[in-house]
């Protein structure tokens, strides 16, 4: 037998001997580390899904109606809508285009609603070949719509079970229209659970010839500042008001830093709690084992070798506790992501090394005095004992 | 000042290098040979950059590393055989002191000559006088003083024999490896790609199955893994490494000593563990040279080397779609330097430099090249340098078409401005970029 | 023969406590000594002193040629390594390790654990049965003599036993010295052991008395 694999053998021996303490210690250790690996999961995966919506958004300038609904946060960290709809008219929206010489690619959008089997769904009329070419991240599984067809989002399809090629009758307010579904969207975005509709015919179903609820634009950044190209816009268009669509990203971005914030702050106090109730158990465990330790210095085990013994056990508990920390920590962003932030916090890997690292540290830095303690202790005093 | 702190790295190989080699050879003579060596080396090598010059003074010393590196390869894997048929109590024989000093002295010229070469300017000709002979000086003395500092190095840790040519070879692939012209690293990156690329490829070819039903996508997918850029980096490392780590495996395979003899079970145990523990203490040098060969191979991925790299100048075209840009304007673009403009079209978008080559003519090409990804190029002193594959490639081919040379772009000198096609241009970097930055070949 | 302990004005003093006198002594390598006296009377001191557990206030203390007085921390753990095996009176073995494992325990900090060695030594001190029991499941007797085999694993040439027999009854001490005198018989190791039980004492070839710090008598035992 190796002096390793001996080393492991007694350290395990001793671990389980001391059941209860274990269990106790690698339960705090697995806490902490895995609330670390939860928040760090967490404002990770927020980040980059709010630096990828920023980044997803094709257009950058979007004309809205004045009395628009507000729409608050962006995503994954959507709170909800202000106010009532109002519209647009599309022609007004050409004009002021053709007039300010603000030139770009555009595409109409008019929001509504239409019931699906008795379900309310949001539905959205767009000229598929404007958003074609405004969004090119769209990844159509199957055929983008010919008149009379519609395409519907990914998420529809778990939820309503709509699939490309099927028919489906449709009903806006008082009319049922059916329809085929040509294909299915995926943008990763709230495009997801919307369905897709021919504008002109969204616009005559619900009364609205001409008219649409946002206009998106992806002005051509090489004739100017966005800002002063919205502000020369807004000059025509005093029903509407035209925003720079990063503004929204920018939100979301401050709110995500304040969050992150506070969860620093929690992560901070919960790993200081931690790291002094393993100290305290530990320099417990160290006074009971004294004269064990006592016995091992009369038997011949230098400082350094006890010294291994006892961070061998720091070592081993940390890297357990690491290890199970990490994949609870995964279980908890999961459902912090899924239940505050309706989104999904995927495990990843490079959190192993994070879990680990903090449940190490933390069984190191409340041993640190114990290790001290057996460096000092004195072998005659401790044998004599009783 | 500057010159002082660019061969501190090599200085400290040095020194770390001749105590070990003081030890584990004979003495303080071994130190003196080692010094004689240096000064040999730094002089031979400045001789041959004074009267030689161009690309001949680095050449020999570029084989002599590749051929050492070789020769460590057979000794790993000499080593590794070796291993588990000798008994160890047999030992190492100490060397004769004829071959010592000669191995010091072998030793001393190639270090001398590496270091000096870290200090031999990039438009060629030889380095100045004081920092020269400083150098010269420098490196006897650290290799003097080093030998003094021998005495407190516990004899336990010293290599000897395969381990201790490890250690040497390492620090010197160290000095080197931090000489762009004497970089080992990068080219065997390149050619461990270049080889694996083709392999594959013929392999595909012989196979004659293009597109056989049986590979489904994801299998192609793990192929693509074999065109990515990291194939090279990951491979040359592996082939970087393995030397080294062969002669470790080596001295942690050597056979416990036979202790069957010995009646008492305590003294048994005693003898076993102090093997154990020497044993331990034997793979010091192969971690060290470990360390070293880390050093080069970073080195040679993030060189030291400073090179001009202006930002791009953004330029517009006329309505004519011709980008016109003045020769003396605020840009002077025939002072020899490379100058980055980058042209816009839509959401289309094309970086390229203008220069004048050393034989006088304004050339202008992308600021990529056909073959790898487009990370743009540098300029050091006659040469630019593809940033991606980092090959120097000479001012004068500078505007022809072909391997790793930037893609050059048809232009005409009308008056006092050189003019470019905007179509041309952004359409060439287009087809350049989109063949180079998405992989060649099976791409499915 | 030569002498495997030899002090000369060794003492000991805890504060203002002065546990042990000057002391000379001197042991003859293959001795077995006693020391004998009232608690408190300097024995157990004088032993830690012996063992390298401690460390002299004054004089010298030679344990086969090196002065403790001298050596290091490190260099005392060394010592006690390789030179000395103890015996304690309250056993302690760790509790949580099997007889074998106990014995392997010396072996692992003085070389490297060798399985067949340890269990051999326990079969040696006729507990070939019981090396899978730990501490708790075995009686006084059986874990002096793990003590004993822990002690002698290592080959010592001074075996130290503090009261070796005191928590145990008159079969098992008989027992634990009959087997003391065979190992001794046939490793060659002086042994100087502290007891105050006169039955105990008239096992070894010397007994000397110490009462206060200080040595009063010394008698020489007649050899059986």
């Amino acid at each position: 037998m190796t002096k390793r694999r001996w080393l492991a053998h007694i350290v395990f021996r001793a671990l389980v001997h001391r059941r209860g303490r274990t269990l106790l210690l690698l339960a705090v250790l697995t806490l902490a580390s895995s609330l670390a690996t939860a928040l760090g999961l967490v404002s990770v995966s927020m980040r980059a899904r709010v630096a990828e919506e920023t980044k997803r958004y094709g257009a950058n300038l979007v004309i809205m109606p004045e009395s628009a609904r507000v729409e608050v946060g962006s995503g994954g960290l959507r709170f909800g809508a202000i106010g009532e709809p109002a519209y647009l008219a599309q022609d007004q929206v050409l004009a002021a285009l053709a007039r300010s010489g603000v030139k770009g690619d555009y595409s109409f959008h008019l929001k509504g609603v239409l019931t699906l089997k008795g379900v309310e769904i949001p539905c959205e009329g767009v000229d598929f070949a404007q958003v074609r070419r405004l969004s090119p991240w769209w990844q159509v599984d199957g055929d983008w719509p010919r008149p009379g067809e519609v395409l519907g989002g990914s998420d529809l399809t778990q939820r309503y079970h709509v699939h490309s090629g099927d028919l489906f009758d449709f009903t806006f307010g008082k009319e049922t229209v059916r329809a085929r579904v040509s294909g299915v969207v995926t943008s990763g975005g709230d495009e997801d659970d919307s369905l897709f509709v021919n504008l002109p015919e969204l616009q005559q179903q619900m009364g609205r010839p001409g008219q649409v609820s946002e206009v998106r634009l992806l002005a051509d950044p090489g004739n100017g500042p966005l800002k002063e190209q919205a502000a020369c816009l807004q000059r025509f268009l005093p029903g509407a008001s035209v925003k720079e669509l990063r503004q929204v990203g920018r939100t979301s971005e401050e709110l995500l830093g304040k969050v992150q914030l506070l969860m620093l702050l929690v992560t901070a106090v919960v790993l200081v709690c931690a790291g002094s109730s393993v100290a305290g158990t530990m320099s417990t465990t160290v006074l009971e084992r004294s004269k064990e330790i006592g016995l091992m210095k009369a038997m011949g085990g230098s400082r350094w070798d006890l010294l291994k013994i006892f961070s061998a056990e720091a070592l081993l508990l940390g890297v357990g506790a690491g290890v199970g920390g990490f994949l609870l920590g995964g279980l908890i962003a999961k459902f912090v992501a899924r239940s505050v932030f309706a989104a999904d916090a995927a495990l990843r890997p490079e959190f192993l090394s994070v879990a680990v690292g903090v449940s190490l540290l933390l069984a190191l830095a409340g041993s640190v005095g114990p290790l001290l303690s057996v460096f000092r202790l004195d072998p005659v005093q401790s044998l004599r004992g009783e | 000042m500057l010159t002082a702190l660019k061969v501190i790295p090599q200085l400290l190989c040095w020194a770390v290098l001749v105590p070990v080699m003081c030890r584990s050879l004979t003495g303080m003579s071994t130190a003196v040979a080692a010094a004689a060596g240096f000064v040999a080396g730094v002089a031979g090598e400045n001789l041959l950059l004074a009267y030689v010059g161009g690309e001949l003074p680095f050449r020999p010393l570029r084989g002599i590393c590749g051929v050492i590196f070789l020769l460590l390869w057979g000794a790993s894997v000499w080593a590794l055989y070796r291993s588990g048929s000798t008994s160890p109590e047999s030992g190492q024989p100490t060397p004769s002191p004829l071959a010592s000093g000669a191995a010091a002295l072998g030793t001393g010229v190639l270090a001398g000559a590496l270091t000096l070469c870290r200090l031999a300017p990039l438009e060629g000709g030889a380095v100045r006088l004081v920092p020269y002979l400083t150098l010269a000086c420098a490196g006897a003395a650290v290799a003097l003083g080093a030998a003094y500092a021998a005495r407190f190095l516990p004899q336990r840790l010293v290599p000897r024999g395969i381990p201790l040519v490890a250690l040497v070879v390492s620090a010197l692939m160290l000095m080197a490896c931090s000489v762009q012209r004497l970089d080992l690293f990068s080219p065997l990156s390149m050619e461990v790609m270049k080889f694996v690329h083709d392999f594959v490829h013929q392999f595909f070819e012989s196979m004659l199955i293009p597109d056989h039903p049986f590979f489904r996508a994801d299998v192609w997918g793990y192929i693509g893994l074999l065109f990515g850029d990291k194939v090279g980096l990951w491979g040359g490392l592996a082939l970087w490494y393995l030397p080294v780590l062969l002669i470790a495996l080596s001295l942690r395979l050597e056979r416990l000593p036979s202790v069957a003899h010995i009646r008492q079970g305590a003294a048994r145990r005693k003898l076993l563990a102090s093997f154990i523990h020497e044993r331990r203490l034997r793979l010091a040098a192969p971690l060290l040279a470990l360390v070293f060969l880390t050093g080069a191979a970073y080195q040679s991925r993030f060189p030291a080397t400073e090179y001009w790299d202006p930002k791009p100048v953004e330029v517009s075209a006329n309505p004519a779609g011709q980008i016109a840009i003045p020769k003396k304007g605020e840009i002077d673009l025939e002072d020899g330097k490379l100058h980055k403009f980058s042209y816009r079209q839509g959401s289309r978008e094309a970086r390229f430099f203008v220069m004048l080559t050393p034989a006088g003519q304004l050339v202008t090409t992308l600021d990529a090249c056909a073959i790898c990804q487009p990370e743009g190029y540098g300029q050091a002193g006659n040469a630019v340098i593809c940033y991606y594959c980092r090959t120097l490639i000479p001012l004068e081919t500078v505007g022809k078409p072909g391997g790793c040379n930037p893609v050059p772009v048809p232009c005409s000198v009308k008056g006092d401005a050189v003019v470019i096609d905007g179509m041309t241009l952004v359409n060439t970097w287009e087809s350049t970029v989109q063949v180079t930055a998405h992989g060649k070949g099976m791409g499915k | 023969m030569a002498a495997i302990i030899e002090t000369s004005g060794l003492t000991r003093s805890y504060g203002d406590i002065c546990a042990l006198k000057p002391l000379d002594l001197c042991v003859p390598e293959g001795e077995w000594l006693t020391v004998m006296g009232h608690s408190g009377s300097g024995k157990s001191t004088l032993l830690n002193l012996l063992g390298g557990l401690d460390r002299p206030s004054g004089g010298s203390i030679h344990v086969r040629g090196t002065d403790l007085a001298t050596l290091s921390e490190d260099g005392l753990a060394r010592f006690r390594r390789d030179c000395v095996g103890i015996i304690f009176q309250q056993h302690h073995l760790i509790p949580y390790l099997t007889a074998l494992e106990n014995v392997m325990m010396s072996q692992y900090f003085h070389s490297v654990p060798d399985e067949a060695e340890a269990r051999h030594a326990l079969e040696r001190v006729g507990l070939g049965h019981r090396l899978k029991n730990r501490p708790g499941e075995l009686s006084g007797g059986e874990q002096q003599r793990v003590c004993i085999a822990r002690a002698i694993i290592n080959s010592p040439r001074l075996l130290l036993g503090d009261e070796p027999t005191g928590n145990l009854d008159h079969k098992s001490t008989t027992m634990v010295m009959e087997l003391l005198r065979e190992l001794r018989d046939e490793e060659r190791f002086s042994i100087v052991m502290v007891t105050h039980n006169q039955e105990v004492a008239a096992w070894g070839d010397r007994t000397i008395h110490m009462d206060d710090g200080c040595l009063v008598r010394e008698e020489r035992t007649k050899s059986c």
